[in-house]
């Protein structure tokens, strides 16, 4: 069986000159051995690791009801988790899938109707997990009357920090995100990338070694994007847990290790990212500075050993195909697992 | 001023009420757990609902254990940066020209003008106060969970308590602020009001001869000022007072320079006065001079008051303790409010004779009477001097010395009666006091902005708790009707009780579909209904509407029992021991309304 986001008719010619322009310098090879193609997804949901148990989602699931009991939408069907110490998790799914769901029952926003949520080993109700917690919600909810520095000040008082600590904090963040110049500024008068900005930093006024981000590059710009993706990476190096969800494909992609792929409030992937992405029947070789003619003597090498459906060309988004494709699958075949449903078969 | 019960010694009153108050909190608790748990059982089970609810109230208690000043002193702050960006200070200017239409439209040249210009002040200053806050509090959380704002708060190591406790702390400091500027602009909105001033012309005073030709005095009339003038009588050296006209009077001073006569005449006397009562308790002797607990009903009438007849045996006996001649070194001042019933208009313009008498309860020795004349809707005075003449068994008088002779250990009587014969006196037992001295008119003002100060903690508290499960207007109506459940407190159980006994004469007209009956047929409240099965179900009705109405009144806070504005407009000291009892059940409320409001908050998904 084929997945989609391979093409198999190679091109036929060189790429326009105009894509290779961009990164003339970097090719990718793709050459598809077979038919078959595994993605090894209960790999790395396997994997022997030690870690602490940051995040443990037992049998979690959520029905909101209507004022009489009755059910209304079954906003997250039973859901078992375990995300440790230093991960960067994504929580990735079409919109009304269930992420922002999980999350607020993560943090105790909203109650479970089954099962639990365990942060730190303790219900995710009790509050005194959030000294340990960083949060940015999906639109960044602050108080608009305040300025960005008395806004840090006050969630620095909920976590009862002394004044010089606050000061200093608030300081420190609001010169990370870049908003030193507009810091006494009512937040009403923010842009919205700018409003992203002092959310991220009030997220991290604690220091939290357990980091929340409900689509943290949404309303950013690419160079915002990218400077999010860079604080999420350097989150991880300093050994914090990062849960993050998104829609966009291409962020889960570049700093997520592990995902789990919702839809429809189900969980319906869950795995390393290179793991679940990996085609093992798929051959991937890449250079730099190579000339038009190596690319042709290479391919030729290729063909001869037997390679098919070569491929010649940048790098592409590949997990939005995974993502169309668990959609896709779903909506064929609801209630079971993708990958499941492909291994039966 | 109307005093319907005794105020008890705050220090005899708050152990009873305490352990009261212990026992309708525990009550309500247990009620409430149950009520929760049913709701649960229903939902999850009946051995979930249970664990639910321990732990429910199980986290409420650690909340309560971890809440931290610095937590609450930001969220209250955040209250009221909230409140200053909603303008909340136009509401000052909102009073300025509500003192500026009151300085138009106040008669200063009403009966009382002090009586009037401070009643007006302390209701603009309570209602514009209440209203803020209300409207303050019960549209903050909801907005804040409508804007998500809150999901920011509590998703950091913040209690839920701590949330409704800083609300409540930063609205009440907004509404304490206003309350403070509008008090003092207030006070000296009324104390300018009334200060005035008269003129004497020299010329006006005429000297009086005594009957020897030898000057007596003089007598004359002041100028007229905010619609009144006083009569002036002075002595022969040239001092003495005015009469008082509109509750006050003035000091007046001849004097002589260079064979130039001026009158000097002092500020109002008595105009804002804060007098402290010594208050004695009440029996009566009925027309044929035998005791009896009560006076004579004079129709369906208010029963405050009791009315004895005049020109017989009946009398009203004030017996009053802990006296000391210390206090009362110039003998007893009296004060009284008499009220007159007349069976025939006699003359209008003449007060109605009646007399006094001191008596010894001990040695049943008593004075001679001490006349005056009853003007009513005025306090008299009247100083009972340290030497009084009594008859002697020989018809005979002679001078007695009142602490020798007609105190004794510290308890005197105070013997009224009426002297004219089918006219009557009416009087109630916080009528007729003793006038130990007065207290500083302007603490007695602050005592009185303190009862507005707990109106306003208590509507405040009640809009915090009330917004943590209900949307704004809602949580406003719902206040509004807790205020008002509260404001008819007594009617509601009078109605109450008039529909489960059937005796209508208790509250006639019924209760609310029942009335809105009458009001639509155009019956009289005073008529019963025709028995009929659709009159008897439109009562049973009534009972079951009226029901929840008489439990909510048994509940929830009186906020007018609160207000001590009548003491002040009357003129009379506000009693520590009242205070303090209001400062109490104010604070018992306080933390019901927190407690409700934690927990409620607590069992809400704040992000669903």
């Amino acid at each position: 069986m084929h997945f989609s986001w391979v093409v198999n008719d190679p091109p036929s010619g060189p790429f326009p000159a105009g894509h290779f322009s961009i990164q003339p310098e970097v090719f990718r090879f793709v050459v598809h051995e077979g038919p078959n193609l595994t993605m090894d997804a209960s790999a790395a949901g396997r994997a022997a690791d030690d870690r602490e148990v940051i995040v443990a989602a037992r049998n979690l699931s959520k029905t909101y009801r209507d004022f009489w009991g009755r059910s209304k939408k079954v906003a997250l069907k039973p859901l078992d988790l375990e995300i440790r110490r230093g991960e960067i998790f994504g929580l990735l799914g079409p919109n009304g899938s269930g992420k922002t769901t999980t999350m607020k029952l993560l943090l105790g926003l909203i109650f479970p109707s089954s099962g639990e949520a365990l942060l730190f080993g303790r219900d995710a109700t009790d509050v005194t997990k959030n000294e340990r917690v960083g949060y940015l919600p999906e639109e960044t909810y602050l108080y608009k009357f305040l300025d960005a520095e008395e806004t840090l000040d006050f969630y620095g008082r909920l976590f009862d920090m002394p004044p010089e600590e606050r000061k200093r904090r608030a300081d420190a963040l609001i010169a990370m995100v870049g908003l030193s110049r507009d810091k006494k500024r009512q937040l009403r008068e923010y842009s919205k990338g700018m409003t992203r900005r002092i959310g991220i930093a009030q997220a991290l006024i604690n220091d939290p070694e357990l980091v929340l981000l409900d689509e943290p590059t949404s309303g950013l710009d690419p160079i915002g994007t990218r400077e999010m993706k860079d604080l999420i990476i350097d989150l991880k190096k300093r050994g914090k847990t990062v849960i993050m969800s998104s829609h966009l494909l291409a962020d889960v992609e570049d700093v997520c290790d592990r995902i789990a792929v919702l839809h429809q409030g189900e969980l319906k992937e869950l795995g390393r990212v290179e793991d679940l992405l990996r085609v093992t029947d798929v051959t991937q070789i890449r250079a730099r500075g190579l000339p038009s003619a190596a690319v042709e003597e290479v391919r030729a090498v290729l063909q001869r050993h037997g390679g098919a459906d070569i491929e010649v060309g940048n790098p592409t988004t590949t997990l939005e195909e995974l993502f169309l494709e668990v959609v896709r699958d779903t909506e064929a075949r609801p209630g079971r697992r993708a990958r499941q449903a492909d291994r039966n078969a | 001023m109307v005093l319907e019960e005794e105020i008890p010694k705050f220090a005899a009153w708050i152990g009873p009420a305490f352990v009261a108050y212990l026992f309708a909190a525990g009550l309500v608790a247990v009620f409430a757990a149950a009520l929760a748990w049913l709701v649960q059982s229903v939902m999850h089970g009946p051995l979930a609902a249970g664990d639910r609810v321990y732990r429910g109230v199980l986290g409420t208690l650690a909340d309560l254990g971890g809440m931290s000043p610095r937590r609450i002193w930001a969220l209250a702050r955040l209250a009221v940066q909230e409140s200053l960006r909603r303008n909340v200070l136009v509401v000052l200017g909102l009073f300025a020209v509500i003192i500026l239409f009151a300085g138009w439209f106040l008669d200063p040249a009403s009966v009382n003008p002090g009586k009037l210009y401070l009643g007006f002040i302390l209701s603009a200053t309570n209602l514009l106060v209440c209203l803020v806050v209300l409207v303050l509090s019960v549209f903050s959380l909801p907005a804040d969970i409508k804007a998500k704002a809150i999901q920011t708060v509590t998703t950091k190591p913040v209690r839920t308590c701590e949330i409704v406790l800083g609300r409540m702390l930063g609205f009440a400091l907004v509404g304490t602020v206003l309350l403070a500027v509008m008090g003092a602009v207030g006070w000296a909105f009324v104390v300018r009001s009334v200060r005035h001033e008269h003129e004497l012309l020299a010329d006006d005073v005429v000297e009086i001869k005594a009957d020897d030709g030898s000057a007596a005095g003089f007598e004359g009339r002041t100028s007229l000022v905010r619609g009144h003038r006083h009569r002036v009588e002075l002595d022969a050296d040239g001092t003495g007072r005015t009469d008082t006209v509109q509750g006050h009077r003035h000091s007046v001073r001849m004097l002589e320079q260079g064979g130039v006569k001026t009158c000097e005449v002092g500020p109002p006397e008595g105009l804002l006065e804060a007098r402290k009562p010594l208050r004695g308790t009440l029996r009566f002797l009925d027309r044929q001079g035998k005791p009896s607990t009560k006076g004579i009903s004079v129709g369906a009438e208010w029963s405050y008051r009791q009315y004895i007849e005049g020109g017989s045996l009946a009398a009203a006996i004030w017996t009053f303790t802990g006296l000391t001649e210390r206090e009362f070194p110039d003998g007893l001042p009296l004060e009284m409010i008499v009220r007159v019933f007349r069976t025939y208009k006699g003359d209008i313009e003449k007060g109605i004779a009646g007399s006094v008498r001191v008596r010894n309860p001990a040695t049943g020795l008593q004075s001679d009477p001490i006349y005056f004349t009853a003007k009513e809707f005025t306090i008299d005075s009247l100083v009972i001097p340290r030497q009084v003449v009594t008859t002697t068994a020989d018809g005979g008088t002679r001078q007695v010395d009142l602490f020798t002779d007609l105190v004794t250990d510290g308890t005197v009587e105070i013997v009224l009666q009426c002297l004219e014969p089918a006219q009557y006196y009416g009087v109630a037992q916080a009528d007729f006091y003793l006038r130990r001295g007065s207290g500083s008119f302007a603490v007695n003002y602050a005592k009185s902005c303190l009862g507005a100060w707990f109106s306003m903690l208590l509507v405040t508290a009640l809009g915090v708790m009330f917004s943590t499960f209900l949307a704004g207007p809602v949580a406003l109506l719902a206040t509004l009707a807790v205020v008002l459940v509260g404001q008819f407190r007594e009617f509601i159980q009078r109605l109450f009780e008039s529909q489960v006994t059937g005796d209508s004469q208790l509250a006639p007209g019924g209760g609310p579909i029942e009335s809105l009956y009458r009001i639509v047929t155009q019956q009289s409240i005073t008529l019963e209904l025709d028995p009929s099965p659709a009159v008897t179900a439109m009562k049973a009705v009534d009972t079951l509407l009226l029901a929840p109405m008489r439990l909510g009144a048994a509940i929830f806070p009186s906020l007018s029992s609160l207000g001590t504005g009548d003491f002040l407009t009357g003129g009379f000291d506000i009693p520590f021991d009242l205070v303090g009892a209001h400062a109490a059940e104010t604070l018992g409320y306080l933390l019901a309304f927190f407690v409700v409001g934690a927990v409620c908050l607590k069992a809400r998904e704040v992000a669903a």
